[in-house]
């Protein structure tokens, strides 16, 4: 089980804001991790910056021993991360299906899927997120939550090693959050890698095992969650500190 | 592709052509195709052949180049305030091969589309940086300069300055497609019929659904592993292929080529005045909206108001955009087809 990403002081400024701070970890492949920290903290730009839709400032990121520090985002898919983001986007005009078959027609995604055909490989990922039976369908009428499966299934086109989810959790009712969460721990037990932010806090740390706690770009702690979840730093972080309550 | 596969897909072409021309637009498409081929031997009068004839030629080559821009702007999502540049390039080198270097014209044709390739690489280049408005604006801005360049008196010895070339400006003349204008409209209703064929296919292949991902989100695109910079080229360089064709053949059908004529940004205004009308994405309106154009401005300078036909021109532009943003092919062949539903009594 080595290591399939690797980022070390990872630092990005934004003119006079420093958005990620001298960042370093490490992940395993196999690996289940949840990024956490309030809002503002600089997760998804440290997901930006290693899916190659920011460049770092200063630091390295290296995916399975290559280093991909501010790679183009499209190269960095096909060595084999994959990424959703924070605010569902979709090929609105496009169907479900071509929707799919687009990641599929990446380079990655074609070593596998010219197999069976892009179509049919599609149609196989949409049915595995519970999606195939709106295939035809084009995303601008789907409810939230299926948008949230979609770009999963656009994700999983591009046969990822390492999956970076962006909240995930975020807008979804307590049923679609336990489909996604049954969704997620089965592409876990297939083998993939998953790095995970939220903010439902309670969601996260009751289904990963490790996690990573960062606040105004800087790391606090990396650990189990009961570990981190009693953190002094993240505690002010999250709830401030004590004596405004009082 | 495998060779079992491409036979498969030819053999099922013949199955595949029979069952859209049972659809209601497939059958209208037939019907149109049949009028237009029977069309130019209505009547044996000289007034109608080499005068009202030649305006349905001259709107098939607007039907091409408005289909050129409907590609790039309405598949790809590449807005392109510029075509003219294609379509002047083109048709620039075109006339100087046949009128200066005595190529002849089934040569000067593919010769000046690939030079309008050749410049649509050059300008996507650096514009495909843009998006959106700034695309949009660098184009325009590239045509510009070239239609300066084009007027400048000093590079008049090499690029012919505001007089452009004529008839006989060269040693070679520069002829029409063919002196019988049968035989020219003809060519231009066949070049059209195959070109629109292969921008159909493009359109439906798994290429154009890529195409259509970079256009719907072109960051989605990326995080989904396409190179869409590689992909934004390809369809630079099919559209300002087309529109090349275009320029060429208007080169011809007017014998001359001049800087305002044939690089002004009325041409541009033109491609997307027409597509918007016929509806963006739709590739055939943009045929129906030169149709429209074409024959309005007849029309129009038959009945002496010439003067105002960029005004009403921009007009109808805008009251579609207001309207009918997406354009009005769609709807007229829905109300058809009611009609013929009523019709036949359904």
């Amino acid at each position: 089980m080595g290591v399939i990403l690797e980022v070390k002081n990872l630092t990005k400024k934004f003119g006079g804001l420093t958005a990620v701070n001298d960042f370093s970890f490490e992940i395993k492949r196999g690996d289940f991790v949840g990024l956490i920290g309030p809002n503002g903290a600089g997760k998804t730009t440290v997901f930006n910056l290693i899916s190659g839709f920011e460049k770092p400032s200063s630091g390295k990121i290296r995916f399975d021993g290559i280093d991909i520090t501010g790679m183009r985002p499209y190269k960095i898919v096909n060595y084999g991360i994959a990424r959703t983001f924070q605010l569902v986007r979709s090929f609105k005009f496009l169907t479900l299906l071509d929707n799919v078959i687009v990641p599929c027609l990446s380079k990655r995604g074609k070593e596998v899927s010219k197999k069976v055909g892009a179509e049919e490989y599609a149609s196989s990922i949409l049915a595995s997120v519970g999606l195939v039976d709106k295939a035809r369908i084009p995303p601008i009428i789907l409810p939230h939550g299926d948008l949230r499966k979609l770009q999963i299934a656009k994700a999983l086109g591009t046969n990822p090693e390492l999956l970076l989810l962006d909240e995930p959790y975020s807008g979804l009712t307590h049923e679609e959050s336990a489909v996604l969460t049954e969704l997620i721990k089965k592409l876990h037990d297939d083998g993939v890698t998953i790095f995970m932010t939220g903010h439902v806090l309670r969601e996260l740390m009751t289904l990963v095992p490790r996690v990573i706690a960062m606040h105004q770009g800087k790391f606090i702690a990396d650990g189990p969650p009961k570990e981190v979840a009693n953190n002094k730093i993240l505690l002010e972080a999250y709830l401030g500190k004590g004596d405004e309550y009082a | 592709m495998k060779k079992g596969l491409v036979k498969e897909k030819i053999r099922n072409i013949p199955t595949y052509l029979k069952s859209w021309a049972k659809t209601f637009s497939g059958s209208l498409t037939v019907f149109l195709l049949i009028i237009l081929t029977l069309f130019p031997f209505l009547s044996q009068n000289e007034s109608f052949i080499n005068y009202f004839l030649r305006h349905f030629t001259l709107a098939m080559i607007f039907s091409i180049f408005a289909a050129s821009w409907d590609f790039l702007t309405g598949i790809s999502g590449q807005i392109s305030f510029g075509h003219a540049i294609f379509f002047g390039i083109a048709g620039y080198l075109c006339a100087y091969l046949i009128a200066f270097q005595g190529f002849p014209i089934w040569l000067a044709i593919p010769a000046g589309a690939l030079g309008a390739v050749g410049f649509g690489l050059i300008i996507g280049i650096p514009c495909l940086r843009l998006r959106g408005p700034y695309l949009a604006l660098g184009t325009l801005a590239f045509s510009l300069i070239l239609l300066k360049l084009f007027l400048l008196g000093s590079l008049s010895n090499i690029l012919f300055g505001s007089e452009g070339i004529s008839y006989n400006t060269g040693p070679y003349p520069l002829t029409r497609l063919s002196s019988n204008a049968l035989i020219e409209y003809f060519i231009v209703f066949i070049t059209l019929i195959i070109s629109f064929i292969i921008i159909f296919q493009i359109v439906k292949s798994k290429f154009g659904t890529i195409l259509k991902s970079i256009r719907d989100d072109e960051t989605g695109a990326d995080a989904s592993g396409i190179n869409t910079t590689r992909y934004k080229v390809y369809a630079f360089m099919i559209s300002s292929f087309f529109a090349g064709i275009a320029g060429c053949f208007y080169a011809l059908y007017n014998t001359s080529v001049n800087p305002v004529g044939n690089f002004g940004t009325v041409i541009s205004f033109f491609a997307i005045l027409m597509a918007s009308l016929g509806g963006l994405t739709t590739i055939s309106g943009s045929s129906l909206g030169a149709f429209f154009f074409i024959f309005l401005e007849y029309i129009l300078i038959e009945m002496g108001v010439d003067a105002y036909v960029q005004l009403i021109f921009a007009i109808i532009l805008i009251l579609v955009v207001r309207f009918a943003e997406h354009g009005i092919l769609r709807p007229i062949i829905e109300h058809l087809k009611d009609f013929w539903d009523v019709l036949l009594g359904r």
